[in-house]
């Protein structure tokens, strides 16, 4: 399959929900911690779009707001799961032998303990905050990312043009800056928009089981969990918090696969 | 004449079930200056793995066990990783089977020959790109000034091998090792990038070691042949010798099994029954003895040296017997 056009639907999307969530404070309708109650209980109207919550806030405001917080700390999750896994699977696969093993015996166990598990350790120690939420999250998408980067680093190690390059007399820091890394940089591309749609789904999953980020600030995740409760009554409070979280993430996801084959084709059309 | 290259009892071996067994088997040649030598020899004979020994890029598990290699006067496998890698380029170069991955996909090639200009030189990107202009038109490219800029994907696979050559030749080395160097290219290719080392060869004074399992090709190019079985040099010669009166019965063997038009259609081509021996299964004796038609009891007892037999090198109790009776034709 190949894309004709460069245009991507699933990049317009993320770009769009970026967007929308930078311009929240002249999006949203209300400021999203007005308490007006009056309007508690509000279904969808013509006043409120996404309706109300029980102290009469409106939710299109803080689904804006929330978005915020989510996207904030799934970008900043990502770059640091990218940069330690980076690091991560780079030493593996240049260094090999025992700490080859090491590092990567070291992801095996990392990805062995569950992942809800580990934050809830580690959030219950430190606290839930914009600081240590990504942080957290991060830590725990590096494993995979260490995986990746060190598979791509090997099978670019061992090309002819690498072989080549070492024949000729480059340097060993040299060949990675210069000729490893830019041929791995597709790959970690997808892993990054990967590990972007994982992030959005923990921080809402670490926030749904209340160890997000607390009241009155919501992220989606705060959202769903207080749409929760009421979820036979009220359905929108949950519906479209969670809806904001699966286009998100489907974006992502999208955008992922159209990186991934756009570089297939290419790599085969050569 | 100088020797630009001189391999020692090369001997290399991988591990096995039963161990480590040997893959190149006590290996000595030399490579006069200015002189190209073809090594030909089966899949599995061992010809890339002691051309990768030539540049030590050989990695585990392979392993050398023993021998030493001269280029010029220094010898190599006993430095240290850091000197050598100076005299990558500068003194050995190595040109490769496929062209299109022996470069970096996604960089331009004259960034990639200026590249290599600079490791072997101290002069600036302007001038770097001058001289990187420069060893493209030695080449053959036409436009050089223009096709710097191109990727490698907008190369056809010989103007590649071109590319490959010019930075191959960037840092002026003395010797070149040109592993299948013509093996992906389609025949005409073949033939212009042959022609263009040799010119290239003649005016640098450049000592070749072309390794290749095409007779013909080895015949088109080389002053000298030598012939690998199983990890073993069998046959050293010039190519009149090799070709037209061959005393080892493997080289004999071997140009049997060629497909020649030009002498007689109606000849039927033979085989040389059996299949080479596996590393880990090399038999007693002459390597070649299980499939051999002359084979003795000694033969199958004591390995034959590589000595001087009618004025070439060959590793056959025979041979010289051989020689005589006129097992040629």
């Amino acid at each position: 399959m190949k894309f004709k056009s460069r245009f991507s639907f699933s990049g317009f999307l993320i770009l769009l929900i970026l967007g929308i969530c930078l311009a929240a404070p002249i999006l949203s309708p209300y400021d999203p911690n007005a308490i007006g109650v009056a309007d508690s209980f509000s279904g969808p109207t013509g006043k409120h779009w996404f309706g109300a919550d029980d102290l009469g806030r409106d939710l299109l405001s803080r689904i804006l707001y929330g978005g915020r917080i989510t996207i904030l700390i799934a970008m900043s999750a990502t770059l640091i799961a990218l940069i330690i896994g980076t690091l991560w699977g780079l030493t593996a696969g240049v260094r090999r032998g025992w700490v080859d093993e090491f590092l990567m015996r070291t992801a095996d166990a990392t990805m062995a303990i569950p992942q809800i598990l580990f934050a809830l350790v580690c959030i219950s120690a430190v606290g839930a905050s914009v600081i240590s939420l990504p942080i957290v999250v991060g830590i725990l998408l590096s494993p995979t990312t260490a995986r990746m980067a060190r598979s791509a680093v090997v099978t670019e190690l061992s090309s002819d043009y690498v072989v080549a390059a070492i024949a000729s007399g480059t340097k060993r820091s040299r060949l990675i800056i210069s000729e490893v890394m830019p041929n791995i940089a597709p790959q970690l591309l997808v892993q990054l928009s990967i590990n972007a749609a994982a992030a959005v789904m923990l921080e809402a999953t670490l926030s749904f089981i209340g160890l997000g980020i607390q009241p009155p600030n919501a992220s989606w995740g705060t959202l769903m969990l207080q749409g929760y409760a009421k979820i036979w009554n009220t359905y929108w409070f949950v519906f479209f918090p969670a809806m904001a979280v699966t286009i998100t993430i489907l974006a992502f996801n999208a955008y992922g696969e159209r990186i991934r084959v756009t570089m297939d084709s290419r790599r085969s059309s050569i | 004449m100088k020797n630009a290259l001189i391999v020692n009892n090369l001997t290399l071996s991988v591990p096995s079930s039963k161990g480590r067994v040997t893959v190149v088997d006590d290996v000595s040649f030399d490579i006069p200056a200015g002189t190209k030598v073809g090594l030909v020899g089966e899949s599995g004979s061992g010809k890339s793995l002691t051309a990768y020994s030539l540049m030590r890029l050989i990695k585990d598990p392979v392993r050398i066990d023993k021998g030493e290699i001269y280029i010029g006067d220094r010898e190599i496998l006993g430095m240290s990783m850091k000197e050598f890698r100076h005299m990558r380029g500068n003194d050995i170069s190595m040109i490769y089977q496929d062209p299109m991955s022996a470069l970096n996909p996604i960089m331009r090639i004259g960034a990639q020959i200026i590249e290599s200009i600079q490791l072997h030189s101290d002069v600036n990107h302007s001038q770097a790109r001058k001289l990187a202009i420069e060893h493209l038109a030695s080449v053959g490219i036409p436009e050089p000034d223009r096709r710097i800029d191109s990727y490698p994907f907008e190369m056809s696979g010989g103007m590649l091998q071109r590319v490959v050559i010019a930075i191959a030749l960037s840092g002026e080395p003395k010797v070149l090792i040109a592993d299948e160097a013509t093996t992906a290219l389609d025949v005409t290719t073949q033939d212009r990038v042959l022609t263009l080392i040799d010119k290239l060869a003649a005016e640098r004074g450049l000592s070749v070691l072309l390794i290749t399992h095409d007779l013909g090709v080895a015949a088109q190019f080389s002053d000298e042949i030598m012939v690998m079985y199983a990890g073993k040099l069998v046959e050293r010669g010039s190519v009149n010798q090799i070709f037209s009166n061959p005393v080892h019965p493997y080289t004999k063997a071997l140009l049997d099994s060629r497909c020649d038009y030009t002498i007689d259609v109606t000849k039927p081509i033979n085989s040389i029954a059996g299949q080479p021996p596996r590393p880990d299964n090399r038999p007693e004796g002459c390597v070649f003895s299980p499939r051999c038609e002359h084979v003795q009891l000694q033969c199958r007892e004591g390995v034959p040296p590589l000595i001087s037999v009618q004025d070439r090198l060959a590793a056959c109790f025979r041979a010289d017997e051989l020689f005589h009776v006129g097992m040629v034709h």
